[in-house]
């Protein structure tokens, strides 16, 4: 997993709960990495999963709340960094569409080491957008996540509604509706 | 404390994250950097390598465009979606095209529409088979309409998986497709031509292997195979093979052999084949620039017109042969006579050879000088068109004459016209020399007959003349009141002058008959009446013979028929005199009934059926024959042996048929067949009865002249006795001296006396202004014949009566003319003669031209009239010559003016005057002649003015 996840990860902790807590969650989770994370290095997505289940344990907020709240606190990062990406999509329905053929395609060629989810996307009419999220990582709360802040970011008023396809989590659709 | 802790491990945390980075960012620098200069070297090279490859690329492209541009093919390129993505500038040469308007169009635009879809469908193999290259020939257009075949290689130039473009190496075939064109049209035509020959064709190459064959010859050859699959077949042993076929197998096998190992050309050989068929073989080697590639056998079953030659060339002999034989010449001539040719026999006929001949005119060479226009004639109907046959005497080499008969027929040229004639020539000279000693013969024959008529003629008068004295003395001396045995002698006398009066009668009358001079008259008489006269003759004659003599006619004869009586009289009298002499005791029956009618005519059948000794059966078809008599039993009649020899020749003159039935013994029976008409007027009385002297001759004038004594007391006799009064003149000069002296009744004429004869006299009467001008005059003959009779009549008297004759005949003459003429006879002498003229041959002459006519008739009265008053000064003085070529000279000119009377008489003036024969005469008759043409001088010139007026 890249590094810019987990120093961004390790910032939301600091600015919602202290350093404290970001000191605390690692000293106490088991990290190969040994806490010392930077933007450009990659590091095992399990240290990642250690410390979202810590800092569930820590604060008593379930553990798909943080995700999804760390996806929106996610997005708004790529929005300063990656602003380039945003200028090509004039609304949220072109910017999710595009993610997989045309994000991950760029992403793969800067990190050819990078394991990207997979999205399938469906268009049953304007005003529904369906995405099926299919990733060993399991992490289908991020990308929740991670669509409310781009929906936030395009200030578009819509409903999404998140239905697991299977048990594990691995394969989860997201039924994004305009309102 | 618990912070700094935690802000120690911040910072720890952070510098070991920042080491970490920086680690991280170094060895991405390194890679980079490494990266990087790899990245440097390989772009040197690869310009390099681009540089070196784009030298290297333009140096073959440039050596390609070269080879393109230089080569003669067109070369293009298209995509595998058909569009032209190349071509070379040869394209421009070819199809007219610019480069630029090629490209960019889809290769189907320039294909000629129908060979299209085959390409596509080429094309789509190609690819879909991933085919490296095709070979394709096709039309296209050119860009001015014309079309250009296109030979063309196409190779498939493929990427990895995908075919990128197609190169076509394009090659304009037009020439060698219109060659090929050509040479199949020829060859598809030659085969043709071949194959339907109605000739056997084989063509063999040179190894002998079949290359054509037509069905005609497996036909001729009986082979069953289709031509076709002979194809290609070795012919070596052929010949071998069929050699059974021909009627000298191995003549022909050995032919055949010689045939090929010498390899020229044989035209026309008759072949003779084991089923009797003729063929014609021709054998033609081919060569091809002196090589030898094969050769052609042409067989041709000519099995027809070898026959039919056969047959032509037999009957050709068969005719020449008939010709020879026939020893007729033949003569071929065109329209101007040359001689186009001479057959053999002609020459053999006329002794020039046909050298001598052909290019000569017929007529000057073959003609004698002396031959008249026969040739001429006969040519000028050949020009029509015409054949004729005629004689001719032509004139041989050596001099001599040949008579020849000459069938000449046209001959007619391509268009029909007639372009000269042949003619076939048969020497008849033998058959003109008998034909002259024929005539010779016959002149002598024909002499030597009228010598006999001629003698017939006389005998019969010197027979008949002292016969008739003595018949009619005899009849005058039954006056005499004889004693009984007196009567007795004068009876046998009579009888006896009788018999010899009806022999020499039957003699005559059978001369007659031969002679063709017996006419039938046709005039109304009584039929019933006629036969019951002839009954009751010979009922008186039969008179105390126990014979009946019994008449039977049907109902529907009665009234008057239209036929010859006297004819039938005769023939009455001689069947039933027949029947009368055979027949001892019994009856004559005659049957007389009307067995049919036709349109013309009634026929009306005669049956004498009489019980008397009959015919024999042998001797029946002589009965009718002359001088045959069948007197079996030395009968005690005599005849002729010409009555019923007579009888037959009677019935037939007059159209009918006789037969006769009989059996000996028992009877004969005569039966005849004659036709009548039914007449509707009645006919003149005729008298039968003997010595009748009717009233209204009493007193009557009579002229007799007669030199024989005894005949003027025979018929001075009768006359005084049936008181007619009459002067008897010893010649006819008497005669005519008499004539003018006083006017008589009629005027009984000797026609044989000295001085002048009945003829001349009668003629010198009729022509003479005399008082008898017009009396009927009366010929005594001794000669029935009617040569003599109608030289009586054309001499200008009325009747005749044959001498010796009955009373009766005398009689029934002086009333038929004493009684009719009475009125006549009294006319005055200025009123016989009318100066009339003929009107009907005027109107013959002029129809209505009267101007024409006026103007002849004012000639005749002014020009030529004056010389017929000279007429009487050559009479004056006794010169006859001038006067018979004047009376020639003058004669036309009289019926030119309607005197048609007056030409006859000047014709006999001529003749006299020509022969000189009575001089008394012609002074009258030229006197008479021009008193008559005063007589005719007022009617002359009022028709004269007649016609000027109109």
């Amino acid at each position: 997993m890249k590094g810019i996840v987990f120093t961004e990860f390790l910032e939301m902790v600091e600015e919602k709960f202290g350093y404290t807590m970001v000191d605390n969650l690692l000293s106490t989770t088991e990290l190969p990495s040994e806490g010392v994370y930077t933007s450009v290095g990659t590091y095992q997505h399990t240290e990642m999963v250690s410390l979202v289940i810590n800092l569930a344990k820590q604060t008593n907020i379930p553990i798909n709340e943080l995700l999804k709240v760390f996806g929106g606190y996610l997005f708004k990062t790529f929005t300063k960094t990656y602003s380039h990406f945003m200028a090509k999509a004039p609304d949220a329905f072109t910017f999710l569409a595009s993610i997989h053929n045309y994000i991950h395609v760029e992403v793969q060629k800067l990190y050819p080491d990078a394991e990207l989810p997979h999205f399938d996307i469906e268009r049953p009419d304007d005003k529904t957008l369906v995405m099926t999220y299919s990733s060993a990582r399991k992490m289908a709360d991020l990308a929740f996540g991670l669509i409310e802040g781009c929906v936030e970011y395009y200030k578009e008023n819509v409903e999404i509604s998140q239905i697991p396809i299977n048990e594990d989590g691995s394969i989860t659709k997201f039924v994004i509706i305009k309102k | 404390m618990e912070e700094l802790e935690l802000l120690k491990r911040r910072i720890e945390r952070e510098q070991k994250a920042r080491k970490q980075a920086e680690n991280i960012l170094e060895e991405k620098a390194l890679a980079l950097h490494t990266t990087n200069e790899q990245l440097k070297n390989l772009n040197e090279n690869l310009a390099k390598q681009v540089q070196l490859g784009i030298a290297e690329l333009q140096k073959t492209e440039k050596n390609y465009q070269e080879l393109i541009e230089s080569v003669q093919d067109i070369i293009y390129k298209i995509s595998p979606q058909g569009y032209f993505t190349f071509v070379n500038s040869v394209v421009e040469n070819r199809l007219g095209y610019t480069e630029s308007e090629i490209i960019g169009r889809h290769f189907t635009e320039l294909i000629i529409p129908q060979y299209v879809e085959s390409l596509i469908t080429v094309y789509r193999e190609m690819i879909g088979q991933k085919m490296e290259s095709t070979y394709n020939e096709f039309p296209v257009k050119t860009k001015d309409g014309n079309v250009v075949w296109i030979g063309q290689t196409v190779r498939l130039i493929q990427g990895e998986n995908t075919v990128t473009e197609l190169v076509a190496v394009a090659r304009d075939i037009s020439d060698r497709k219109a060659t090929e064109d050509s040479l199949r049209a020829t060859q598809t035509r030659l085969a043709t031509l071949i194959t339907n020959l109605q000739k056997g064709v084989l063509v063999e190459d040179e190894n002998r292997k079949i290359v054509l064959v037509n069905q005609q010859f497996c036909d001729t050859f009986g082979i069953q195979t289709k031509p076709e699959l002979l194809i290609g077949m070795d012919c070596s042993n052929a010949a071998e093979q069929s050699k059974h076929l021909f009627k000298h197998p191995n003549i022909f096998l050995a032919k055949i052999n010689k045939i090929l190992d010498k390899k020229r050309l044989i035209v026309d050989e008759n072949l003779q084949m084991a089923d009797g068929r003729i063929l014609l073989r021709t054998y033609i080697p081919i060569f091809l620039e002196k090589q030898y590639r094969g050769h052609l056998w042409e067989y041709s079953d000519i099995t027809e017109q070898y026959n039919a030659r056969e047959l032509i060339r037999k009957s050709e002999e068969k005719y020449r042969g008939i010709m020879n034989n026939m020893e007729l010449g033949l003569l071929e001539v065109d329209n101007n006579q040359i001689i186009i040719r001479a057959y053999d026999s002609f020459c053999q006929m006329i002794g020039y050879s046909q050298e001598e001949l052909v290019g000569k005119s017929a007529p000057a060479l073959l003609l004698p000088s002396d031959s008249d226009d026969t040739l001429n004639k006969n040519q000028e109907e050949r020009k029509k068109g015409s054949a004729s046959s005629y004689e001719l005497q032509l004139k041989k080499k050596d001099g001599s004459r040949l008579w020849v008969i000459i069938s000449g027929a046209p001959i007619f040229g391509d268009d029909g016209e007639v372009v000269g004639s042949m003619g076939i020539h048969y020497d008849i000279t033998e058959r003109k020399l008998l034909e002259q000693e024929l005539e010779q013969a016959k002149l002598i024959a024909e002499q030597a007959r009228q010598s006999e008529k001629q003698f017939l003629a006389n005998m019969s008068h010197e027979i008949r003349t002292p016969l008739n004295a003595i018949i009619g003395m005899t009849h005058l001396l039954f006056d005499t009141r004889p004693n009984k045995q007196q009567y007795e002698y004068l009876d046998i006398l009579k009888t006896s002058a009788d018999f010899l009066l009806t022999l020499i009668s039957d003699l005559l009358d059978m001369a007659k008959i031969e002679a063709g001079k017996v006419e039938v008259q046709n005039h109304p008489f009584d039929l019933a009446g006629l036969l019951r006269t002839t009954q009751r003759l010979f009922q008186i004659k039969i008179e105390g013979r126990p014979i009946e003599i019994n008449l039977m006619i049907d109902g529907r004869i009665t009234g008057y028929y239209i036929g010859d009586d006297l004819i039938l009289n005769q023939i009455l009298l001689n069947l039933i005199g027949n029947a009368e002499k055979f027949t001892e005791k019994g009856s004559i029956d005659i049957t007389v009934k009307q067995k049919r009618q036709d349109e013309k005519f009634d026929w009306i059948e005669f049956k004498i059926e009489d019980t008397g000794s009959g015919i024999p059966a042998e001797k029946m078809d002589m009965i009718f024959q002359k001088f045959k008599q069948i007197n079996s039993h030395g009968h005690k009649h005599k005849g002729t042996g010409l009555g019923l020899s007579i009888t037959k020749q009677l019935v037939e003159i007059q159209g009918g048929t006789i037969s006769v039935n009989s059996d000996e013994g028992v009877g004969s029976t005569f039966t005849f067949l004659l036709p009548y008409q039914k007449s509707e007027t009645e006919a003149l009385p005729t008298t039968h009865e003997i010595h009748f002297a009717p009233k209204n001759l009493n007193g009557s004038k009579v002229l007799v002249a007669e030199d024989n004594i005894m005949n003027q007391k025979y018929i001075s006799s009768l006359l005084t006795k049936w008181e007619i009064d009459f002067v008897i003149a010893s010649d006819g000069k008497k005669a005519v001296e008499q004539a003018q002296k006083k006017l008589f009744d009629l005027i009984l004429m000797d026609i044989q006396m000295p001085n002048m004869d009945g003829y001349e006299a009668t003629i010198t009467i009729r022509n003479t202004n005399s008082l008898n001008q017009k009396t009927p005059i009366i010929a005594l003959t001794a000669s029935a014949m009617l040569d003599q009779k109608s030289k009586a009549m054309s001499a200008g008297m009325d009747d005749f009566v044959t001498k010796p004759f009955a009373p009766n005949n005398l009689l029934s003459i002086l009333q038929r003319y004493i009684g009719s003429n009475d009125s006549v006879v009294k006319q005055p002498e200025t009123l016989a003669i009318s100066y009339d003229l003929d009107q009907t041959s005027l109107e013959q002459l002029y129809g209505d031209d009267k101007e024409y006519a006026a103007e002849m008739f004012e000639t005749f009265l002014e020009d030529v009239l004056p010389d017929f008053y000279q007429l009487q000064n050559f009479v004056e003085k006794k010169d006859w010559e001038n006067l018979s070529k004047e009376s020639h000279k003058l004669k036309p000119t009289l019926a030119m003016v309607g005197l048609n009377l007056m030409e006859s008489k000047i014709v006999e003036i001529e003749k006299n005057a020509k022969e000189q024969a009575n001089e008394d005469w012609l002074i009258s008759a030229v006197n008479t002649f021009v008193a008559e043409m005063d007589g005719y001088l007022p009617t002359l010139k009022q028709r004269l003015k007649t016609l000027r007026e109109d």
